[in-house]
C-alpha cells in the first residue's frame, strides 16, 4: 500500500513539476526608498520636457525589466542615469539575442505582470506588440514637435513609440581604388547615369576575369528595389495604403537599371561572390550601396580600408524621393505591467525623450540621422561618414511603414529569380506582387507613405 | 476449464512499469497530442499566437495551399531531396559497412569512427562549413576541383548541392545499421553458400541482402521521415533562394510560421505535410514488405 501510495506521489509530482511553467508570485520590490522629490536638477528637454523633481511610486522601490537585443551597456547607461536621479527604481536591463528575440518577447508580454515593463522596438515587429503597449503618457503635440518621423508613428492619436534616429541607404567607395582610376571629389554621381560612368572606371578585368567590381550589390538587390523606385514617382502602395504594387514604371526601371549594369557594363557580377559587403571589405569592390549601420560593420571587421560615401544617386535632379527610410524606435512600455511600474516606465520613457545626449550617443552608435530636432546640425553627428551621405536631402527620404516581412521577403525573392533564374523582371515582379497582395489580405497593415510631404506628387 | 496463468510479476516491478507508463502518456500528451490538436483547429483560422490573433476562416488556408506555387514546388524539391538522399544514403552506407565487416579490412574500428563522425556532429555547423565551402570565390568544392560554379545560387545546382552536404552528413548513420545487420547474419549461411560455390556476388544477391531486408526497411522509413520534416540545411546553406528553388515543404511550413506569423496557413501546410508522410510510410511498408 505504501509503495502504491509512494508511486502516486511520484507521479503526481511530475505531473506538477511539468505543468508549473509560468506560475506568477507577488512581487516584493528591493532597493532603497526614496524621501527627497528635490533633486536639485533643471529640467530637460525643449518641447517633451523632463522635471526630475519628484518622487516616482512615493519613493517606495521598484523594480523593471527592460528587455533588448543589442548595445546592453549604452541602454544600460540610460537606465543608470535615470536609477541616480530615483534611487528607488532598479531597471533590470535583460539582452536577449535577436534570434528569436520577436518570438519571446510577444509570448513574454502575454503573461502580463510577469512580462518587461520596457522592451525595445523594431518597427516592422509593431504587428506583433501593439496589442500589449501603453501609450506614451506625453502630449502628441510636443512628441511631433521635437521628433520629426513622430507623426508617422501616430496611431488613434496615441503614440506608442518614437524613433530616436532615422537609417537609411547611401553609397560606399573605396577611396584608394577610386584614386587609382583617376577620380576626384569632383566625380561623385549625382545621377545613375554618371554613377555607371564611374563605376565601369572603377572596374578591373584581368584575362578577360573580372578581379574587382566597379559596383557590387549581391545581396542588396531587393534592398535597392525598395528605395530608388520612388525616384521615378512610384509608390509602393496604393493610395489606399493597403494594396501593394510592384510592376510600375519606377520598379520596372529600376530593376532594369540594375540589371544592365551587370549584364551590359560588366561593373559586377552576380556569381562575383555572394555578400556586396564582405566583397568591398575584402577590397574586391570599388562601390557598394549599404544602410548606416554598415559604418559600425566595417569599423570592426575591416577597418583597414578607407572609404568614402556619398547620397544615392537619383533618376532625376529632382527625385520624387530619394530613397526609403527606417527608423530606430524607443522603447515601449508594457500595458499589462503592475501601476507601479507602469508610472516608472512612462516616467523614464520622458527621461529618454528629453535626454539629447543620450539620443545622441545612440544616433553616433548606430550611425543614424537624429529624429530629434535639435540635434539635426550636430557637427559630431554631421562627421560621421553614413549620416553625412543622407543629410543634404533627408526630408525627401520615405517611410512606407512598420514593412510587412511578407514584402521584404517576396521582393527578395523577385530579386533573385531576376538575378539568378532569368526570370523577367515583370513576371518576377508581378508573382511577389500577387502573393504580398493575398498575404496582406489577412493583416491590418496600412502603408504610411501618404504623410509625406510630397506624396501629392506620386504618379 | 484451465484459467490462463499471468506470468508473476513483483510489485515493484508494476509500480516502476506505472510510473513509466504514466511519463510517457503525460509527455505524448503535451508536447505531441494537444499542440496537434491545437496545430488542425488553427489551420482553420487566421491564427497568430504572438499577437492572439485568431479568425475563423474555414478552408481557406487549404484552397490558399493549393494555389500557391511555392507549395507545389517545395513538394517537387521534398520529393526529389528524399529520394536521392535516401537512395545515397542506403547505397553509401551498405557499401561501406559491406566493406568494413569485409576479413580483408583491418582498423574496423578506425573507419567506424571516422565515418560515424559527420552523423554526430552538429547540423549547423556542418550546414555553415559547407556553404563556406561552397563560395564561388575561396570556397575549397571549386578550388579543389577547378570549378567556377556558383553553388548556393544557382539554381540548378543549389539544391544537389545541400543535397550533397546532407547525404555526406548522414550516411554513417546507415553505415553503423548496415554493419550490426551484417553482423547479425549468422555465418552458417555464408559457410552453405561457399560449399554450394557461389560466388561474391550472388552471395550478396542472395544471402546478404534479403537478409539485410528489415536494416534496410527501418533506414528507408526513418530516413524518409526525418527528410520529409528537413528545414536546417536550407535555412542555413540558402534561405530557400535563389528565388524559391530551394524551398522544402518543413522549410515553407517554417518560413509561413516564423518569417511571416502566418500560423494557421502554416499548420494547413503541415498537415498536408503529415498525411502525406503516413501514406509514403505505409507505402514504403507495403512495398518493402511484399517483396520481402
Amino acid at each position: 500500500m505504501l509503495r502504491k501510495t509512494m508511486a502516486m506521489l511520484v507521479i503526481i509530482s511530475v505531473i506538477a513539476l511539468t505543468c508549473a511553467c509560468g506560475k506568477s508570485e507577488t512581487t516584493a520590490y528591493k532597493g532603497e526608498t526614496d524621501t527627497n522629490p528635490d533633486k536639485g536638477l533643471p529640467v530637460m528637454g525643449e518641447n517633451v520636457t523632463y522635471d526630475p523633481n519628484h518622487l516616482i511610486n512615493d519613493g517606495k522601490p521598484v523594480e523593471l525589466e527592460w528587455w533588448l537585443w543589442d548595445a546592453p551597456d549604452l541602454f544600460g547607461s540610460i537606465a543608470e542615469e535615470f536609477e541616480k536621479i530615483h534611487p528607488n527604481v532598479t531597471i533590470h536591463v535583460v539582452n536577449n539575442p535577436w534570434d528569436g528575440f520577436w518570438t519571446k518577447l510577444p509570448l513574454a508580454l502575454q503573461k502580463g505582470t510577469d512580462g518587461p515593463t520596457l522592451f525595445n522596438v523594431h518597427n516592422s515587429y509593431q504587428h506583433l506588440l501593439l496589442t500589449y503597449m501603453a501609450p506614451y503618457d506625453i502630449d502628441v503635440k510636443d512628441l511631433e514637435t521635437d521628433f520629426f518621423t513622430a507623426k508617422s508613428h501616430e496611431i488613434d492619436g496615441k503614440i506608442y513609440y518614437v524613433d530616436f534616429g532615422i537609417m537609411t541607404g547611401a553609397m560606399y567607395y573605396n577611396k584608394e581604388m577610386w584614386k587609382a582610376a583617376g577620380l576626384t571629389e569632383e566625380d561623385i554621381p549625382a545621377t545613375w547615369e554618371e554613377f555607371r560612368e564611374v563605376a565601369k572606371k572603377l572596374t578591373v578585368e584581368e584575362d578577360g576575369k573580372l578581379v574587382q567590381a566597379g559596383f557590387n550589390y549581391n545581396g542588396d538587390f531587393e534592398n535597392l528595389m525598395q528605395g530608388v523606385p520612388y525616384q521615378y514617382g512610384n509608390t509602393i502602395f496604393d493610395e489606399s495604403g493597403k494594396v501593394p504594387s510592384l510592376t510600375q514604371e519606377g520598379q520596372l526601371k529600376a530593376a532594369q537599371m540594375f540589371l544592365d549594369m551587370y549584364e551590359k557594363d560588366h561593373v559586377g557580377d552576380k556569381d562575383f561572390g555572394t555578400d556586396a559587403a564582405q566583397s568591398f571589405g575584402q577590397g574586391q569592390s570599388a562601390m557598394v550601396y549599404k544602410w548606416g549601420h554598415f559604418y559600425g560593420y566595417m569599423n570592426t571587421n575591416y577597418p583597414q580600408i578607407e572609404y568614402g560615401t556619398f547620397e544615392v544617386p537619383a533618376a532625376t535632379k529632382d527625385p520624387f524621393a530619394y530613397d526609403r527610410y527606417n527608423g530606430e524606435a524607443t522603447p515601449g512600455i508594457n500595458k499589462n505591467a503592475a501601476p507601479e511600474q507602469i508610472e516608472a516606465a512612462q516616467d523614464f520613457i520622458r527621461f529618454y525623450l528629453a535626454n539629447t545626449e543620450k539620443q545622441k550617443e545612440l544616433c553616433m552608435n548606430y550611425s543614424l540621422f537624429p529624429a530629434n530636432n535639435t540635434l539635426r546640425e550636430d557637427t559630431e553627428l554631421q562627421d560621421n561618414p553614413a549620416i553625412q551621405a543622407v543629410s543634404a536631402h533627408i526630408d525627401n527620404y520615405i517611410w512606407p511603414g512598420p514593412m510587412p516581412a511578407t514584402l521584404a521577403d517576396n521582393l527578395k525573392i523577385a530579386c533573385q529569380d531576376m538575378m539568378y533564374n532569368d526570370t523577367p523582371i515583370e513576371k518576377a515582379l508581378k508573382t511577389a506582387e500577387d502573393i504580398v497582395k493575398v498575404d496582406l489580405s489577412n493583416q491590418e497593415f496600412v502603408s504610411s507613405e501618404n504623410l509625406y510631404h510630397r506624396y501629392s506628387e506620386h504618379k | 476449464m484451465l484459467r490462463k496463468r499471468r506470468p508473476l510479476q513483483s510489485k515493484s516491478e508494476v509500480v516502476l512499469r506505472s510510473i513509466v507508463v504514466t511519463f510517457l502518456v503525460v509527455y505524448m500528451l503535451i508536447f505531441l497530442i494537444i499542440p496537434v490538436i491545437i496545430a488542425f483547429a488553427g489551420s482553420f483560422h487566421i491564427w497568430n499566437p504572438l499577437n492572439g490573433t485568431y479568425k475563423w476562416t474555414g478552408l481557406d488556408n487549404y484552397i490558399r495551399m493549393f494555389q500557391y506555387p511555392t507549395f507545389w514546388l517545395s513538394m517537387k524539391n521534398t520529393v526529389v531531396f528524399c529520394a536521392v538522399v535516401v537512395f545515397f544514403r542506403v547505397l553509401l552506407g551498405l557499401a561501406l559497412a559491406y566493406a568494413i565487416t569485409s576479413r580483408l579490412i583491418r582498423h574496423k574500428t578506425f573507419f567506424r569512427t571516422i565515418f560515424y563522425m559527420p552523423t554526430v556532429t552538429p547540423l549547423v555547423a556542418v550546414a555553415y562549413v559547407w556553404k563556406i565551402m561552397y563560395n564561388p570565390q575561396f570556397g575549397l568544392v571549386n578550388n579543389l576541383f577547378g570549378f567556377d560554379i556558383n553553388w548556393l545560387f544557382s539554381s540548378d545546382f543549389a539544391l544537389p548541392a545541400v543535397m550533397v552536404m546532407t547525404i555526406w552528413k548522414d550516411f554513417g548513420y546507415a553505415v553503423i545499421l548496415f554493419m550490426s545487420g551484417l553482423m547479425s547474419i549468422p555465418s552458417d549461411y555464408y559457410e552453405a553458400s561457399n560449399i554450394d560455390g557461389a560466388n561474391a556476388w550472388q552471395t550478396f544477391k542472395y544471402i546478404t541482402l534479403p537478409l539485410l531486408k528489415p536494416t534496410m526497411v527501418f533506414v528507408v522509413i526513418t530516413s524518409l521521415i526525418s527528410y520529409l520534416q528537413a528545414y536546417v540545411p536550407v535555412m542555413v546553406m540558402t534561405k530557400g533562394g535563389p528565388g524559391t528553388s530551394t524551398f522544402l515543404s518543413s522549410y515553407l511550413v517554417y518560413d509561413q510560421a516564423f518569417v511571416k506569423y502566418n500560423f494557421g496557413y502554416a499548420s494547413a501546410i503541415a498537415f498536408f505535410i503529415l498525411i502525406f508522410t503516413a501514406v509514403l510510410t505505409v507505402f514504403s511498408f507495403k512495398l518493402t514488405g511484399e517483396n520481402s
